[in-house]
């Protein structure tokens, strides 16, 4: 008898079956973010989504969707559908996603590390921290040049170029039997405080990069170099990243277009939908000052992957989820086809 | 029992074998079982004709009751699919609606092994179809189509 055996650890599970194939359904509970749209593509509605706005809230140990092995047909259509690989199908270990049959949101996110800066400016904003960037700065002592020394014979050892170092370049040893004056060259910044500070006029320091301008150093070792991660399983491909970077390294294509809506007049700024974006779409607007109203909730449209599950979770039905396109290769099956585009509203 | 019970259906096996025109050696290949007891079915030797009548019988069960019969006496799947299809007295024609989302649970379910998934779409070998309607059943989206042809083929 052909049956399905369903393995639960955690909040996570994988439901499996194996016979001609090995079809395999996992779920990944710390991926999703409980947006449903797993249970609106179930064919045999087998997914049943969760009491979001209770699991979200209260870090509740439950998974967010929970899917009935009896009637599970492993079709993979929840997989196929989940806009940020929370399920996934493998049919004999090779993922759906990677099947040339299976459509695939065309959906992306990449960082050029040809042309980025490494700022971390997208490591900041990235909303599920999927993003780590790695830098190695440049040699100090290879951007800034000059001369110092010290004569010994003029100097009285006081410690006021010590004092005022901004480097903690310079070591005074107050010994009267044996003073010492040491610069650490490698620490100078040859910013020529000692000398202006001097009482003795002990010190002869030149800025090289002053006096001579930029020429003795070599730009290559003036360049910060690293490397950007994006972390697939938790990005959900919202954009802050392109939409921060000052040099557009970043580019994001969306699995979905569409547009957010909220009705005011519903609206009870209960705060659940901000709790559940995925993207930091949704907040509650800053004051503008006494007496002054604005909108109940500000939504940063740019970054909304349209994934709904503000609207979803919304008690009052106060929020409208508009799909107008959805980005996916091309499939010859009508049926998937048709789900695909059911996504549209 | 049940042993006779599977060599009438041998016997009916290599008769229609026979008819098709296969040889001794090929029969015996196909079936399993030595050239003489070939050779002995086809002379009317060696077996009780009740068995033949059994045998008989079963094959004009409706198609899942034939199928898991054998299934059951032989409990070896891919003799139950030559025998199955070999002593089958009806044809079928199958259709593959539009709905089929590609599940493969048909495929899984298919002891004759007459469905293959291409592009997502259930794809059906009536030439293995036994009519058995197990696919259909379990279909999740009442996708497949199994018709009866007519056919005057006798044992």
């Amino acid at each position: 008898m052909i049956a399905n055996i369903k393995q639960v650890e955690d909040k996570d599970f994988n439901i499996k079956r194996s016979a001609e194939d090995e079809r395999k359904l996992s779920y990944k509970d710390h991926v999703c973010i409980g947006c449903g749209i797993c249970a609106k593509t179930c064919p045999v509605e087998a997914i049943e989504l969760g009491n979001i706005a209770a699991i979200v809230r209260t870090d509740a140990n439950i998974s967010k969707i929970n899917i009935n092995e009896e009637k599970c047909v492993l079709c993979g259509m929840c997989s196929v559908g989940c806009p940020v690989d929370a399920l996934d199908l493998t049919i004999d270990n090779v993922s759906v996603s990677e099947l040339e049959m299976y459509p695939k949101y065309t959906s992306s996110a990449t960082i050029d590390d040809e042309t980025c800066i490494y700022c971390k400016a997208c490591e900041v904003a990235c909303p599920r921290e999927a993003i780590t960037v790695s830098r190695d700065l440049p040699d100090r002592s290879k951007l800034v040049s000059g001369e110092i020394e010290i004569d010994d014979e003029t100097c009285v050892y006081c410690g006021i170029c010590e004092e005022l170092c901004p480097a903690e370049a310079i070591y005074v040893t107050k010994d009267p039997e044996n003073p010492e004056i040491v610069v650490d060259t490698d620490a100078c910044v040859y910013c020529l405080v000692c000398k202006r500070a001097c009482p003795m006029d002990a010190i002869m320091a030149a800025c090289r990069s002053c006096s001579y301008g930029e020429y003795d150093i070599d730009p290559a070792d003036a360049v910060t170099t690293g490397n950007t991660f994006i972390d697939d399983e938790l990005c959900v491909r919202c954009g802050w990243c392109e939409g921060v970077c000052p040099v557009d390294a970043a580019k994001v294509q969306k699995p979905f277009e569409g547009e957010l809506l909220v009705d005011e007049e519903k609206c009870s700024t209960c705060g659940a939908c901000i709790d559940i974006c995925p993207c930091d779409v949704l907040s509650f607007p800053e004051s503008t000052g006494f007496g002054q109203t604005s909108a109940k909730i500000a939504r940063d449209q740019e970054y909304c992957i349209s994934c709904g599950a503000c609207a979803n979770i919304c008690p009052v039905e106060a929020i409208e989820v508009k799909r107008t396109a959805i980005n996916y290769t091309p499939t010859k099956s009508k049926s998937w086809t048709d789900k695909l585009e059911s996504l549209k509203s | 029992m049940p042993k006779h019970i599977i060599s009438g259906l041998k016997y009916l096996a290599t008769i229609e074998l026979k008819k098709r025109g296969y040889t001794q050696q090929k029969i015996a290949q196909t079936l399993e079982i030595d050239r003489s007891t070939v050779s002995h079915y086809l002379n009317g030797r060696n077996l009780s004709w009740k068995s033949i009548e059994v045998a008989q019988t079963i094959t004009q069960l409706i198609p899942k009751d034939f199928l898991m019969l054998v299934d059951t006496l032989l409990n070896d799947n891919e003799a139950t699919r030559t025998l199955v299809n070999i002593c089958k007295t009806k044809t079928f024609k199958t259709q593959i609606k539009e709905s089929c989302i590609g599940c493969g649970l048909c495929v899984d379910l298919c002891i004759m092994k007459a469905i293959k998934l291409d592009d997502l779409q259930a794809q059906i070998d009536s030439n293995w179809c036994c009519g058995c309607q197990i696919c259909t059943e379990r279909c999740p989206t009442k996708s497949i189509i199994i018709l009866e042809v007519k056919d005057d083929r006798e044992h």
